[in-house]
């Protein structure tokens, strides 16, 4: 059983520079939480906090019921997969997937097992006898979780592990960590900036901002419901489209919703919500298209509203029978508005689920 | 610069040839000398080689003029000094730069810059107050007073210090990660990088310690703790004898040999360690 507690955690840099400020999270046994936000928001400083590599200002971290903040890397029995990967570059595959066994005085025979298994695992039994800068991104990334898995650590800790493959190995090797991950079961914490591998790997989502958590929850209610503006505009591509209150009213006439809480300054909706057409339930508005773009299974239209002042961007199915500057109508069901305050820019309404609490009561 | 002009290619090579041959001909006229016989020499400097080329070396070989010691023993003494500032030399560096790349501690940086004025100050300009310490130690005639002084210099500190800091940072969190200590990530991972670097710095390490001539005159008197440099300068130097020539050309073309050959055996390497750093 490894669940990581994290309470009251804050990093101040010699600088007065505060990173973390005052992160409170509980990871689950077994659980993949992935930590995401824009660059510089702390996300990889609280992922080293957790690994020991940075020192911890204040709070505390514990691993499985122990208190590491003391602890070396090395004995909180964490495993990392960097970057950069960090392959030790003059050791063969076979050298770098033992090197932390062998540190640790394991068993001849065991570690010859247990690099065995991992390279089955991962395919990369054909290279163990290579250099690191013999193979490619790819294969090295391999060896870089191999070399996490053999340890059979508590807690597997990624930091950014895919930033450095394309994007058609980034998807593989996604869906690949997903996999060993659930198979082994491993506690796991996994740092990105990428919201689309943020979304499909958590099991549980962090979106942090300025070193505190803006949100945590599982990521289809992370979608469904951000707690703030800035989780709304992270997550979700294209992003969430936001308008004034005034302004929508005034725009939208009679079909204006009675319903929205009040105190509501900005209005959002997903451009996946916004339906085509006319007469339907919903405000109604209508625009010129400025410009499309057909992804595939689906398109991406982005069409000016006069009467709002601004472009709304829409995703609907397949490929309209439409072309820039043609003049459509639409409609924002009222049940899919997302409604937050100008002031604090935080979602408003019973549905609210904001803050550290909601991490505690999930956990 | 890439100019397609002949007058000015061919202007640039006399002034580089005249410059090769300023440089060379004294070597060439020591190697032709040590092909003649005293004789020969004693009346002109000829410059096509002669038939006395096994004689002269067989002679300097075994060569124990009264005042300096064989010839075999002042190459020993040369060797043994060169090696030993060379060994010398790489281990302290690479510790001390070792240290001040990836260890905090409080004076970290006057440590570094400490190290560094040393290279503002070589041996000739601290001579004088060196020998007062080494002589106060009784380190004369020996090897270590030969060879201490020396060691201590910040070139190669300071090489490795650039060196070590291309290692990314992530290598070391990797090694904390799996357990090595500082003692084991030096020597497992840090030692196995810096390879081609270490062999480029024991090179030149090596041609600095075989070419001292001043600091092994001043420390040591006794004829068994000669180098070659001096016993080669004392050659020629001996009054009321006419100069062997032969004797002398063929013992200072003996004393650059170990420099030229570690020079041409090891040129891959030196190039490599110097250009290119491992990742």
């Amino acid at each position: 059983m490894t669940n990581i507690e994290i309470s009251n955690v804050r990093k101040v840099y010699a600088g007065g520079v505060e990173a973390i400020k005052g992160i409170d999270l509980s990871i689950a046994d077994g659980e993949l939480v992935v930590l995401v936000g824009p660059s510089g928001c702390g996300k990889s400083t609280l992922l080293r906090m957790i690994a020991g590599l940075e020192t911890i200002s204040d709070g505390t971290i514990s691993i499985a019921g122990d208190v590491v903040n003391r602890k070396e890397p090395a004995e909180r029995d964490i495993a990392m997969v960097f970057q950069n990967y960090a392959l030790y570059p003059h050791m063969s595959v076979r050298g770098n997937l033992e090197y932390g066994l062998k540190n640790r005085g394991t068993p001849r025979d065991v570690i010859n097992a247990r690099v065995e298994e991992a390279a089955r695992i991962l395919e990369i039994s054909p290279f163990l006898d290579r250099k690191p800068r013999q193979l490619s991104g790819g294969q090295r990334q391999r060896v870089a979780m191999g070399r996490a898995i053999v340890r059979q650590p508590k807690a597997f800790l990624f930091d950014e592990p895919l930033s450095n493959l394309d994007a058609k190995l980034r998807g593989q090797m996604r869906i690949e960590i997903r996999r060993l991950q659930r198979t082994l079961g491993t506690t796991s914490v996994y740092v990105t900036h990428d919201q689309l591998e943020a979304m499909t790997l958590a099991d549980r989502l962090v979106v942090m901002n300025g070193g505190q958590i803006e949100q945590v929850g599982k990521p289809i209610e992370l979608y469904d419901r951000p707690a703030s503006l800035f989780v709304a505009g992270f997550i979700g591509s294209p992003p969430m489209n936001l308008f004034a209150v005034d302004k929508l009213k005034f725009a939208a006439g009679s079909t204006f919703p009675q319903t929205l809480p009040t105190g509501t300054g900005i209005v959002g909706i997903r451009p996946d919500s916004v339906v085509l057409g006319k007469n339907q339930p919903g405000i109604q508005l209508s625009g010129m298209v400025e410009m499309i773009e057909p992804v595939g299974g689906e398109s991406h239209l982005y069409v000016r509203a006069e009467a709002l002042g601004q472009v709304v961007t829409i995703v609907v199915q397949g490929r309209p029978d439409l072309h820039e500057t043609s003049a459509i109508d639409f409609v924002l069901p009222h049940d899919r508005l997302h409604p937050f305050s100008q002031e604090t820019g935080l979602r408003l309404g019973d549905h609210a689920t904001h803050g550290a609490g909601m991490a505690v009561a999930q956990a | 610069m890439v100019e397609n002009r002949p007058l000015l290619s061919l202007l640039t090579h006399l002034v580089l040839i005249l410059g090769v041959v300023i440089v060379a001909f004294p070597v060439y006229l020591a190697i032709i000398a040590m092909t003649h016989d005293a004789a020969t020499l004693n009346v002109s400097a000829p410059l096509l080689p002669g038939g006395e080329l096994f004689n002269n070396v067989a002679t300097v070989w075994n060569f124990d003029p009264p005042g300096l010691p064989p010839f075999w023993l002042m190459a020993w003494n040369s060797t043994l000094m060169a090696l030993i500032i060379m060994v010398g030399k790489i281990v302290i560096s690479i510790l001390s730069a070792y240290a001040i790349v990836y260890f905090k501690f409080p004076f970290r940086m006057v440590a570094f810059w400490l190290i560094f004025l040393t290279l503002m100050l070589p041996v000739e300009v601290r001579i004088i107050p060196t020998y007062e310490v080494i002589a106060n130690l009784g380190m004369l005639n020996s090897y270590w007073g030969l060879t201490v002084p020396l060691i201590a210099s910040a070139t190669a500190t300071f090489l490795f210090r650039q060196f070590f800091m291309t290692v990314p940072d992530e290598l070391m969190e990797a090694a904390r990660v799996d357990g090595a200590g500082p003692i084991k990530f030096f020597r497992d991972i840090l030692l196995p990088l810096s390879r081609t670097n270490i062999a480029a710095l024991c090179i030149i390490l090596f041609i600095y310690g075989w070419v001292q001539y001043l600091w092994p005159l001043l420390v040591t008197t006794k004829e068994d703790q000669f180098t070659l440099m001096m016993g080669v300068r004392q050659m020629a130097g001996v009054r009321e004898v006419e100069p062997m020539w032969n004797i002398i050309m063929t013992a200072v073309v003996l004393a650059m040999l170990p420099p030229v050959l570690v020079v041409i055996f090891m040129q891959r390497l030196f190039v490599k360690g110097l250009v290119e750093s491992e990742k």
